[in-house]
Formats: C-alpha cells, structure tokens, sequence
C-alpha cells in the first residue's frame, strides 16, 4: 500500500465522519446501525465458533467432495480438480512465458474429455457408473461441460438469427424466444423424465448426460443473445475492412466476427456461467447427488439430523468461493482485453 | 500501356431515388495515380467502393485489372478483384483484436494461404520501411492515428496489390500527422504503384497526380490531367471548389 492510498483512505474517512457524526440526530442514527452491525458480527462468530458443530460437516468432506464415488478410486477427480484449480491460477496470473500463454486456450479444451475419462474410467482405470458420481466434481463436471457445449452453441444460433436466410433465422429466433420463455426447472424436468420416454427401447442416455444436454439447450438462447449484442456493436465497418482484403465470409465470421463479440459479450458471459453454477443446484431435486444433493442427503442422515444451519452455511460458502473465483477470472480478462479494444 | 481500370458509363443509386454514380466513364493506366475530387455527398467514396465491389454497379461496365464487372453481382470476380486490389479507407478499419503484425499477415495467411512465417516476414519488411517495426505486437489502439493509417497501408500492401485504392486516408488525421501518411503514398507513387486517391490535399494531389477527376452530385464534371485541373480548370464550378479549399 502506497502513500497515495492512504490518503484516499483517510479522505474517505473524514468524509464519512462529517456525514456520520453530522448532527444529533445522525450520531444516534448512526450509533443504532453501527451497534447492530457489530451484534451481527457478534453472534454470527459467536455461534460459528462455539454454538454450532462442525462435526457434521468434517466428517463427510470426502462426500461433499466425491460423492459415493469409490474411495480407492478419489485419486481421479482429485486430480482433475487439481488440474482445474492450477490452469485457474495460470490464466488468473497471466501467463508471460510463450508456451504456457499458446496452450492454455487447448489446456481448458482438455478439461472436458479428461475429465470425462477420469470419471468414467475405462481405457486402464477401473469404470465407474455415473451414480456414484457425486459433491463437488458433479457439480464442476456439470457445469463445465454445460458451459464449453452451450458457447459454441450459442455462437452458432446467434450467427443464425443474424443470417440472411429466412427460414434459418426465424427458426434460431424461435428457438432462442422459447428457450427464454420456460423456467430451466421445466427444461430440466424434461431431460431427466421425458427424453429416455422419446428414445427407442434399448437406446438409454446416462442422466448426468441429460441433465448437461438440458443445460447446454437452455444456457445457449441466453449466451446466443449476449453473443447478439456483441455482433451487433461491432461496426460494419470491420466488415467492410476484412471483405476488401479478400476474406470470404466464413472468415470474416471466424477471424473477425466471433472473436470481437465475444470479448464484448464477456461481462455477460460471466455472469452466464456464475448463474449456471448456481443452477446445477436445481438437479438436487432431480436425483443427482451434486453439492446441495450431498446436503440433502447428509441432513437425512439419523446422526446428524437438524443441523441444517451448519450444512447450508458451509455450503453457501463454498458457492460464494467458486462463484467469487468465476467473477475474479472473468474481470481480469476483461482487464487484459481492455488494451485490446 | 496497360489500362487498370476501364468505368464505362456506370451509374449507381441508392434505394430512395437518390443518384450516386450518374453515367462515369474513365480509364486509369497502369502506373498512373487518379486523383478523385469532389465536395461531401458527390459520389466520390461511392466511386471508388465500386472499383473493389464494396458498391454494386445498377448500370455501365467495370473493367479492374483485366476483370469485368457490371451490374450483374458476380462474387467470385469480386473475390478476385479483392484478391488483386488494396483498400484504405479514411477511418483506418484496423481489427481492434489482432496485433499490429496480425492485421497485416491475416489476408496473406488466410487469402493467399503463405506460410505465417512468410507473411510475418514480409510484414515486417513493410513495418520497416514504415518506420513502425517497434510497434509490432502493440495494438492499434495503442497507436496514434497516423500510426494506424500507416499501418493500415502495410495490411493493403501485404497482399502485394496491383492497385491501391484510398478512400479518404488523411481526413480523420490531426493536420500534423497528415504528413507522415502522405509521404508514404508520395513513395508509393514513385515506385510506380497505380493508386485512386480520394483527398482534399491540392498540394499532395497536385504531386503525385497523373489525372484529376473531378465530380459533383455523381456526375463528372472534369477529367483532365492534374497540371490543367490545379493550373486552369475549365469548368467554373471546379475553380470554385478550388478556391474553397485553398481558402
């Protein structure tokens, strides 16, 4: 911290003092909140360091993390979040070394199918049904393949409501209109009870892929929109510019479109994937045993039942934790894309 | 000598009656620099967007580097002529996301499909003859205006152009750095690169001029050489324009 913060600092305060302790009137005012401030402080440490009991919560971390998943085999998601934590990081710091810097976008690309084969197993490691998936890994593993399937699917139904090709653009629109019209909860109702009524017999889609399918169908007519917005602030211009060096319009769409828009749309698109986050919680409801799952059913445990207060609160901070990461990572590629535009 | 351009009475409008382009005609040899003039509104950037088809034609034939266009939208030729043609335009259009070196290899990457390294190299030929080599992996944004435009013209150049069209390249330049971009056109002219040039500079265009157009409301008004038209222009309508700009 440098002199010059200080000052700012200390500006704020006198700032704060003169409208704070202005009058009579304001000093009581102010003493009342103040006081009521630091009684929340108060009791909320009170009862988190003696009232509650962890106990119920540090006794099943490996369930919040893993789920039922096989204890012999925890290695696997270890190491996948592990893997996830440290390209975070790297992307979060801002890679200066050449190498790290062209691969970290394959790196994120690798998430998906190694983590698809951690879990899974086969090819050498010991399979493991998609029930016993559960915690933590579910919910980043839903989330994740959600997210990397719902952008390029939103860029593309986004690129069709822009074509000039009726059809192709009323259909995208409609999509788009309906997607945003209906609650994710009915969406998701229909891709764990509907989808295996519509496929023939013998044909069985696994329910973790449902519920991504579901996800990726409804996250895209919002991503589709931000990407929207994004086309459309970009100036014909640019167009103009790439079509006069010879660029046919695939490129134009590739190399000039897709990439502008997307930098523009990424405010929005971070809070798609905050909100995604979040909503993976819903599939509790629905039979997947994800975070909030794990919850539930530790709650329904005899030995620890109606502890609700300590199991929500944890698991309120570990949303707060990914979700504040999500945010971090976001403004800092706004920040490095700022020089950009 | 080998003619670039051949416009026989071409005429363009746009959709509410208005008159753009009303029946030019003119030829443009190779090696030679046409300057186009004309007050806001005449149809001077409309004239030159069609010479790479960023305007289609409603009437007349087109004839750019031996390829015929006319009022038949025909995109492969207009691919070939784009191929074959470097555009400037006054607002400089670089990508906002690619570094400098990425705006100009990205054509002869993608278009004329040259190794990045051969691009890369060339680029950087082209940046060193500018004076801008420092500035390679910045971003135009980081780049003053006349930095950009300069830029801008090494992108057009990157594809080894036969013609070189600008579109008003110095009018949204701070007047000190008009210079720096005009002394790279003056060099371009001398090595002989045949150049439409749309611009307000009489002292520039009456340098590098081979011809001067001049036109108001879409039609031409006079086409003569750049020594008659700054010394004595026929028409009365030209002296007044070019005693406004002088003024």
């Amino acid at each position: 911290m440098n002199i010059s913060t200080y000052k700012s600092i200390l500006r704020n305060w006198k700032k704060m003092k003169n409208i704070i302790f202005y009058n009579l009137f304001n000093i009581f005012m102010s003493l009342i909140i103040i006081l009521l401030i630091l009684s929340f402080f108060f009791f909320t440490l009170k009862w988190i360091i003696f009232d509650s009991s962890w106990k119920v919560i540090t006794s099943n971390l490996p369930l919040f993390a893993y789920g039922s998943f096989p204890a012999s085999e925890r290695w696997r998601p270890t190491i996948w979040i592990i893997y996830l934590l440290l390209l975070s990081v790297i992307t979060l710091i801002g890679p200066e070394w050449k190498f790290l810097k062209k691969n970290l976008f394959i790196g994120w690309l690798t998430t998906l199918p190694l983590g698809f084969y951690l879990l899974y197993g086969g090819f050498g490691l010991s399979p493991v049904m998609s029930r016993n998936w559960g915690g933590l890994t579910l919910t980043i593993f839903l989330t994740l393949s959600s997210a990397f399937l719902a952008l390029p699917l939103g860029i593309f139904l986004a690129l069709c409501r822009q074509s000039s090709f009726l059809l192709i653009k009323k259909i995208s629109s409609m999509y788009i209109d309906f997607m945003r019209a209906i609650p994710l909860i009915a969406v998701l109702f229909f891709g764990q009870l509907l989808i295996p009524l519509f496929l023939p017999t013998g044909l069985e889609i696994d329910r973790v892929w449902r519920a991504i399918l579901a996800f990726t169908l409804f996250v895209s007519a919002y991503v589709a929109e931000d990407i929207r917005g994004g086309l459309q602030s970009i100036p014909k211009t640019q167009i103009e510019s790439a079509n006069s060096l010879g660029l046919n319009k695939y490129q134009i769409k590739r190399l000039i479109l897709i990439p502008q828009s997307i930098r523009i749309a990424l405010p929005a698109l971070t809070n798609q994937s905050i909100g995604l986050f979040q909503n993976t919680s819903l599939m509790a409801i629905l039979g997947l045993v994800e975070l909030l799952g794990v919850g539930r059913s530790v709650l329904a445990n005899p030995e620890f039942i109606g502890q609700y207060i300590e199991v929500y609160v944890w698991l309120a901070s570990v949303y707060w934790i990914f979700c504040t990461t999500f945010a971090i990572i976001g403004r800092h590629l706004e920040y490095k894309m700022i020089i950009h535009k | 000598m080998n003619k670039a351009i051949v416009a026989k009475n071409i005429f363009k409008s746009y959709s509410k009656g208005m008159v753009a382009l009303n029946d030019i005609s003119l030829e443009v040899h190779q090696g030679q620099v046409l300057v186009v003039m004309g007050p806001s509104g005449s149809g001077k950037s409309t004239l030159i967007r069609t010479f790479n088809g960023l305007e289609k034609l409603d009437g007349g034939t087109l004839d750019v580097l031996g390829i015929k266009l006319d009022s038949g939208y025909d995109q492969r030729k207009i691919q070939n002529i784009r191929k074959r043609v470097g555009m400037v335009f006054q607002q400089f259009n670089l990508f906002p996301h690619l570094s400098i070196l990425e705006n100009i290899t990205l054509a002869p990457i993608h278009v004329q499909k040259r190794s990045p390294k051969e691009a890369e190299d060339y680029g950087m030929y082209l940046l060193n003859q500018m004076g801008i080599e420092s500035q390679v992996r910045k971003f135009p944004s980081q780049l003053s205006g006349g930095e950009q435009q300069r830029v801008a013209i090494a992108r057009a150049l990157a594809l080894k152009p036969e013609l070189l069209l600008f579109d008003e390249p110095t009018s949204a330049l701070d007047p000190e750095r008009i210079n720096e971009v005009l002394d790279e056109m003056r060099r371009l002219a001398d090595q002989g690169m045949t150049m439409v040039i749309v611009t307000h500079e009489i002292g520039f265009a009456k340098e590098v001029g081979d011809q001067v157009l001049f036109i108001d409301q879409g039609k031409v008004i006079e086409l003569t050489s750049a020594k008659k038209f700054f010394s004595n222009a026929k028409k009365e309508r030209s002296r007044k324009f070019l005693n406004q700009l002088i003024n």
